[in-house]
Parts: C-alpha cells; structure tokens; sequence
C-alpha cells in the first residue's frame, strides 16, 4: 500500500475525528436541482451514499458545427425524409419491393411462429403507415413551399448484421434525405444514431424506449415517445405502494431488448428496498416456460416482471396460471397488443405494462387522426402508428420553419420543446427525450384501461412525482 | 494543538513520492510555460482550388512527410505543399471515409469506408473488402489499424482481424470478446497491444502476446452521472483510444480517461483544459501530452503532472480566427492570439508530425506549426523550477 494512500486515509480519519473536514473525497460541482430523466430521489443512482462528482444530461445539447452553413440545394423534385423500420416480415417478401407491404393492413400477427423475418415487422409496419399518413396529408396541403412533394424514402431495417446503418448512409448519400424517422429495436437503432452522428442528419425515434439510446449524447437525435425509464418508475411505484407487493421476480428475454429496458425497473426496485428474488431469462421463440416458473414459485413472490415481447409474455402467463400461481406481472408496453390479448383470453387479469401515452384519449386532434388513419388503411392505430405520425409531422413542421438544410431543422426539431401532437404533449429534456408522463394499462376481464398517475395516485402525486409507501 | 501535529504529519507523509507515482509539479506561468501553437496554415477545399476533395474530415494520418486525409468526399493526401486526392472515379470504392492505417511492413494502405466496407491502396490500385466477400463484420467501417500481419477494423457490429500473410479473418462480437456491446469505433495498436473505443462498451485491449482481452467499463456503471472522477473510465461512451508510453488515453462524450496501468485520471470540463465533454479523438506524444479534438476547439494536455493546457478555439461565433487559452487545471491564465482562421472549431481529426499538428474540422483542415517546439513547460527563468515533488509550500501557496 502507497504511503500517500495511508496518508491520505489518516488525514480525512484524523480529521473527521476531530471534526475538521466531511468524509467526501471528491463533491459533486453541477446544481443538484435539475434531476435526468425525472428520476425520484429514492431511484437515483447511488443517493443514498454518495453525491455523484458529475451529473449528466442536465445541460441541453448542443452541435456547434459547421453544417448550419451548407446551402440550400439550387433544384429537387421531392423532399425526401427517411425511413427506417423493421417492415419485411419474411425472407420471402424480402426479395420484392418493400414499398407494397405496408399496405397488406388487417393482417393479425398471431401466426408468429417463425413466419417473420423480424417479429417487430407488424409494428414496423403501423410505424410506416402513420409517417406515410402525414407525408400524405403535408402532400395534400401543397408540399413543401406549395410546390415540391414530400417523399418518404423507406429502408427495411433488418435487425441482421446491424444493417440500420448503411441504410442510413444509403439514405443519406444516396437518397439525399433531410432527416429520418427510425428505429424501433434498440440495438439497430443505437447503430443508427452513430452513423447519423457523422453524417450530421437529424434522427426522429418514435419507437425505441431503450433508456440507453438517448443517453449517448448525441446532438442529432429526437425521441418523441415516453420511454421505459418513466414507464418502469410508474410500474414499479404501482408494484410497490399501490399493490404493497415485495417479493417480486423477473423473467425477461435474453436480447438486447430483455436486458436494457428493465434495467431501469430492477434498479427501482433494489433501491425502494424490493430487489428481485432471482431474475431469470429466456430465449425469444420459446414456448415452455414451467422451468423458470417453478423456480419463482418456489419462492414465494408475489409478482412476476416479464420483460419481451407479447407472444412468450402471453404464453408466461397461461403456464404461469396453470401452475396454480395467481400473481401479478408487470410488463413493458409491447405487451399492450392483440397478439397478448389473444393468447391470454378473454377471462386475464392482474397485468400491468407501462404505456407511453393514452390510446384512449379523447382530445379532437387524437381522433381526427384516428379517423383519417382508419379511412386510409382500413385499421385502427396504435402506438407506434401514432408516434411515428407524431414524429414526421414534427419533421415536415421543421422543414417549412427552416428550409432544406439538416442542421438547421435539427435546430426546429429540438426547439420543439413541448410539440402538441396526436399522442399528447411532448416534453422534450436536456438530449431531446420525451419525459411526458407515462400510463399504466391495467389488464381488466380481457381488456385493458389505460391509467395516469393521478388516476392512480392522486394529483398531488402526479405533480411532484414522489409517493409515500403504502406501508 | 494534537490536531494541527495530526494534519502536518499527514502532510508531510503526503509529500513523499510514491512508487510508480508521477512527481506533481507546480503551475503554468510559475513554474514554465507551454508551448503555445500561434502560427497555423489553413486548408479547404476552396483554398487549395479542390486539392482537398472535400472540408469535412473524418481522419488523419501522419505518414512521415505525407499525410492523409479521410474526408467524406475521398482520399486525400498532402506531401511537400502538394496535394493529392482519389475519388470513385479513381477506383476509390466509395467517397465517405472513414479512417486511414499505413502498413509499415508493406508500405499498403487501409482505407475504412463508411458503409462500404474496406479498401487496400497498393501500388495504385483499390483492392475492396466487404461483408459479403470476406470476414468483414459489417461494412459500416469507423476505424482500421495495422498490428504485425494483422490489419484490425473497427466495424458497427465486432471487430474483424485480417492476416495479410495467410489471408485468413477472425472475427470477435459478443460471442467471443468481453463486449458489452459490439459498436466498435476505432482501432489503435501500438506496443503490443491494440485498443478498441467500444460505444457503450467502454475501452477495449487485445494484448498481442497473450492473445487475450481485457475490458476497461465505468465502474459506477450508470450512464446519467460519474461517481468518483479517477475511479476509472469516464464513461461507456467511448469514441478513441490512444496507447504511448505505457500509458492509455480514451476519449469519451463525457469527458477524458488517461491510465498508467495501475492509476486512473479523469478530465472533464469541469476540472481541466478541455472546453467540452464532447471529445471526439485523442492523440498523444507520450504519456505526458496529449492533443484531444472537442466540438467547441482543441484541447491539448501540455505538462500531465502540472496539468497544464493549451486550448484553442475560436472566442465567438463571428471570431476570424481562434484564440490560445492557457490554462492550469480549469483556471485560465492568459490567452494568446493566433492565425488559426478555420470558420468552425468542431474538431474531428487530429495528428502529429514530429513537432507540428494537424487538426481537421467539420470545414478545412490546419497545421499547427512548432518551430522551436518544446514538451512540457519550459522554465521561465533558471532556480524556478519545482517539477519534483508535491511540497507543503505547493499546498499552502495553492490555498491562497
């Protein structure tokens, strides 16, 4: 052991007898006011012990470069917005044109059983049909400057061999887009958004709740949906002060997506004193689960965290019930779908998912896109629909504001600080995330309902966010 | 009484150097000076009449009298007030790239292609790699270096190793290499090792003797703050790394990490030169300097054990050139003017040629030129000099 480090120690315990001097080695320098990601107190990283040395995200994003100075093009034809969405289901579909998919609407997705190449392509697809909606109406309103058509350039991402970022340079270099709307799983769309850093074009994310994805500081991204972090801080303060559960365990898939979208729900827990009795994992496809049931049975818990997709979310729960254990679970959003209300039946109950806006709003600019995107596709939307409308709506805004230059509408896009769209306000933070509150669907005889925190909580609790124990 | 004896017996032990620890030294301006680069020729496209292919500047690479440039129009090389450039219709497969390596061995050049895969320029012919005809991981190229026989790339999705001599690739992803994540940045090797900016998975050794990784992470393991400043790595956020002297430095968008093998030291805007957090690529001439690109000008580490630096960048929007600030830690103690004249200090790219720098921006590049270049701080008058030892009267005059 160094001298210097003895040293040290003997000084600050020498001192801290004698009262000179705090025991804190290094303090915190930036305003302790502003908290990321409207994080409660008791969920904050390390609180309890520590005053972290330098805090994140609070300072608003910044480009300082060059681009706002790259004229204007002398002549288009179109302007052109990317595009990127797991949209090809199969391999087969994948060796046509990608253009015509999205409008095979009505198709349910509970023939899952490897029939997709990306089980996210019903999705993607909605996705694309609420960008499509606005670039149509933009279109029906004149274009751009009442005379150019806006055209929406589309990429398939294929969640294989990371292929969302050459798509983007694709887009970019080839297709000269001005921004782009994509992705929704949470790897391809971590690729992308490095890719677009160089490139300099913004990135409008209206299907990735990953936490992570807009912690990387990024200047050139804009998510306009309510991500996993203030969904799981919904459901674990449902888990732990409404329902005054405990024993909570996990099972969640094994992907990408299992690990970092519950992230923010295991910390919660562990820091509300509720760790995860065991947490446990599997594999996208399967379909028998009685193992890792078991095992949490055998521990008594009260509540089971499924993190994944709907089909194996949904098969959790009948296995679970059919072992005799009646217990809640908690889910992400992409549990909120026909695919799990079909597997589950009409009789389910006791299931909570995080939901990142109202579906059942009744505010007249939700309807009238409800109305319009029926009329045109022949099916209701839903989230991702709703976000991605939200999200081209925000970028054809952006450009007639500022003109064809990217980062000059990356500059509109982020001013956008509380854009009222179809899917509600839009609170954008520090980097660009959207912190609107989010919903809790609460599984009732087969059918959801869709709760805020107020309704829950009380109003006092939705505005300061922070709740007493039940207990 | 006890308690004043308790604190000046702790200091004292304090001021004695510890093993395998750097002397701390005194202050810029008491104790020397840094060099400062005041005198800098300017390139863009526009000025060298389209010699530069293209302003925005993805890499640099010193190769002894030339240097090239990666730009997102084409190759570029500048020797002897000469330039150079490749395009596609030059056989160059794709105009965007990415990063540059020079086969010391063979004298061949890598070239990483944004979304295209990988080029090797020999004997003027453009040789093309891609994830569909050889053991490219993905044809989204952000770094390439040369290690022996092996060529490493830096791909968004793993890191692929060529053997130029048996031709043979190996791959490694999350499968077979401690990687968090597999967006892999950019690549270095130097002295036996080879380091790769993992995003989101911090930095990343290969040790060429034992064939075998290490992986350096964030010890708090949490995006949204830093716990202790010199517990380790800044962040998970990496975008370079640099290995001299035994000594790594990594670049992050949250700050700076340098490590000695044994102690961590992180920079932020807060406590040290650099302008920003937001640091996109590092080099360094030894263990001691560094030269640090950031978005808001360039940051170079002049004296690690005085932490002094030398910041340029450009004092506002509408400056015509950019301003020197000399600084010990956070604190600025002068500023100087120069003729640095590029219009915008977001710095991508930067290297070293014997005592001048190149630095390359999102328009033009520079050369910092170091006539009478000096490492570290000079003395500014003889018998001033405290270089050697971190003395109580350090401390105490530091307080005041």
């Amino acid at each position: 052991m160094r001298p210097a480090y003895i040293a040290s120690w003997l000084v600050i315990g020498l001192c801290a007898i004698v009262g000179d001097i705090p025991v804190v080695a290094q303090t915190s320098s930036t305003a302790d006011t502003v908290t990321y990601g409207k994080t409660p107190e008791e969920y904050y990283p390390y609180s309890r012990f520590q005053n972290p040395y330098n805090k994140f995200f609070i300072d608003t994003l910044a480009y300082p470069g060059y681009g706002r100075h790259i004229p204007e093009p002398d002549h288009i034809d179109s302007v052109n917005i990317g595009f990127i969405g797991p949209i090809i289901r199969s391999i087969s579909e994948s060796a046509g044109g990608p253009e015509d998919i999205p409008y095979r609407v009505g198709q349910r997705t509970v023939r899952w059983d490897g029939f997709y190449a990306s089980p996210l392509a019903p999705w993607g697809i909605k996705m694309l049909q609420g960008a499509k909606l606005a670039v149509e109406q933009a279109n029906a309103r004149g274009g751009y400057r009442d005379s150019i058509p806006y055209n929406l350039v589309v990429k398939n991402d294929n969640g294989q061999w990371r292929a969302s970022g050459r798509a983007l340079i694709d887009l970019a270099y080839k297709d000269s887009v001005w921004a782009v709307i994509g992705s929704m799983d949470g790897a391809n769309s971590h690729v992308l958004i490095r890719v677009a850093l160089k490139i300099e074009i913004p990135v409008m994310n209206t299907a990735d709740t990953d936490p992570t994805f807009i912690e990387t500081n990024i200047p050139w991204v804009i998510r306009n949906i309510t991500d996993d972090r203030q969904m799981s801080y919904l459901l674990a303060d449902y888990a732990y002060k409404k329902l005054g559960l405990n024993r909570v365990a996990a099972l969640r898939e094994s992907d990408r997506y299992g690990r970092m979208s519950i992230d923010e729900f295991r910390d919660a827990s562990t820091r509300s004193g509720h760790p995860f009795l065991v947490e446990m994992q599997y594999q996208e496809g399967d379909t028998l689960f009685t193992t890792q049931l078991q095992r949490i049975k055998s521990m008594n818990a009260e509540g089971v965290v499924v993190w994944g997709n709907p089909r194996e979310a949904g098969l959790i729960y009948n296995q679970m019930h059919a072992l005799g254990m009646d217990l809640w679970m908690f889910c992400s959003d992409r549990v909120v779908s026909g695919t799990f209300l079909d597997t589950v039946g009409p009789d389910a109950n006791k299931v909570a998912a995080g939901y990142p806006y109202n579906p059942t709003s009744k505010e007249p600019k939700y309807q009238a896109f409800v109305q319009a995107f029926q009329e045109r596709f022949g099916d209701a939307p839903e989230t991702y629909a709703a976000h991605a409308y939200d999200g081209a709506e925000m970028i054809i805004e952006a450009i007639r504001q500022v003109g064809l230059n990217r980062a000059k509408i990356r500059d509109a896009l982020v001013r956008m600080r509380n854009y009222q769209g179809v899917t509600g306000r839009k609170d954008l933070d520090a980097v660009y995330s959207n912190r609107s509150p989010a919903y809790l669907a609460v599984l009732e005889n087969g059918h959801w309902r869709f709760c805020s925190r107020a309704d829950l909580f009380g109003k006092t609790a939705q505005a300061d966010g922070k709740m007493k124990s039940k207990e | 009484m006890i308690r004043w004896m308790t604190v000046i017996i702790a200091l004292l032990l304090l001021s004695y150097p510890a093993a395998g620890q750097e002397p701390a030294a005194g202050k810029a301006g008491q104790d020397g000076e840094p060099y400062i680069y005041t005198d800098w020729e300017c390139f863009t496209t526009e000025s060298t009449h389209g010699g530069l292919i293209n302003d925005h500047i993805f890499y640099i690479k010193v190769d002894g009298e030339k240097v090239w440039f990666a730009t997102e129009g084409g190759l570029s090389m500048y020797q002897n007030g000469q330039w150079t450039s490749w395009t596609e219709d030059d056989g160059l497969p794709w105009h965007v790239v990415s990063s540059i390596a020079k086969d010391p061995t063979t004298g061949d050049l890598w070239i990483g292609l944004f979304g295209y895969g990988l080029a090797r320029f020999s004997g003027g012919y453009f040789e093309h790699f891609t994830q569909m005809n050889s053991g490219l991981l993905n044809d989204v190229v952000y770094g390439v270096t040369v290690e022996g026989d092996n060529v490493w790339v830096a791909t968004t999705a793993g890191i692929s190793a060529y053997n130029t001599v048996t031709g043979n690739w190996r791959v490694y992803n999350e499968r077979n290499a401690p990687m968090e994540e597999v967006w892999t940045y950019s690549a270095m090797a130097n002295d036996g090792k080879v380091y790769f900016a993992v995003w989101g998975g911090g930095i990343l050794e290969w040790d060429v003797a034992t064939q075998s990784w290490t992986d350096y992470l964030d010890p708090d393991g949490e995006m949204e703050i830093d716990l202790y400043r010199d517990d380790g790595l800044v962040h998970v956020i990496t975008t370079s790394a640099y290995y001299i002297d035994h000594t790594l430095w990594a670049t992050t968008y949250f700050g700076l990490s340098r490590y000695d093998g044994r102690n961590w030291r992180g920079y932020m805007d807060i406590d040290s030169g650099l302008p920003s957090n937001f640091l996109n690529f590092v080099v360094a001439r030894d263990g001691n300097s560094n030269v640090t690109c950031t978005d808001k000008g360039v940051a170079m580490l002049m004296d690690y054990a005085s932490d002094t630096w030398v910041t340029y960048a450009r004092p506002s929007g509408d400056a015509k050139t950019w301003t020197a600030y000399v600084m010990a830690g956070n604190d600025t103690l002068r500023t100087v003017p120069t003729n640095l004249s590029l219009p915008n200090h977001f710095t991508i790219a930067t290297d070293i040629q014997g005592d001048d720098v190149w630095i390359g921006t999102g328009h033009g590049v520079a050369r910092g030129i170091g006539k009478e270049f000096w490492s570290g701080l000079k003395p500014v008058e003889s018998g001033k000099e405290q270089r050697g030892g971190f003395s109580l009267f350090n401390i105490f005059k530091k307080k005041e």
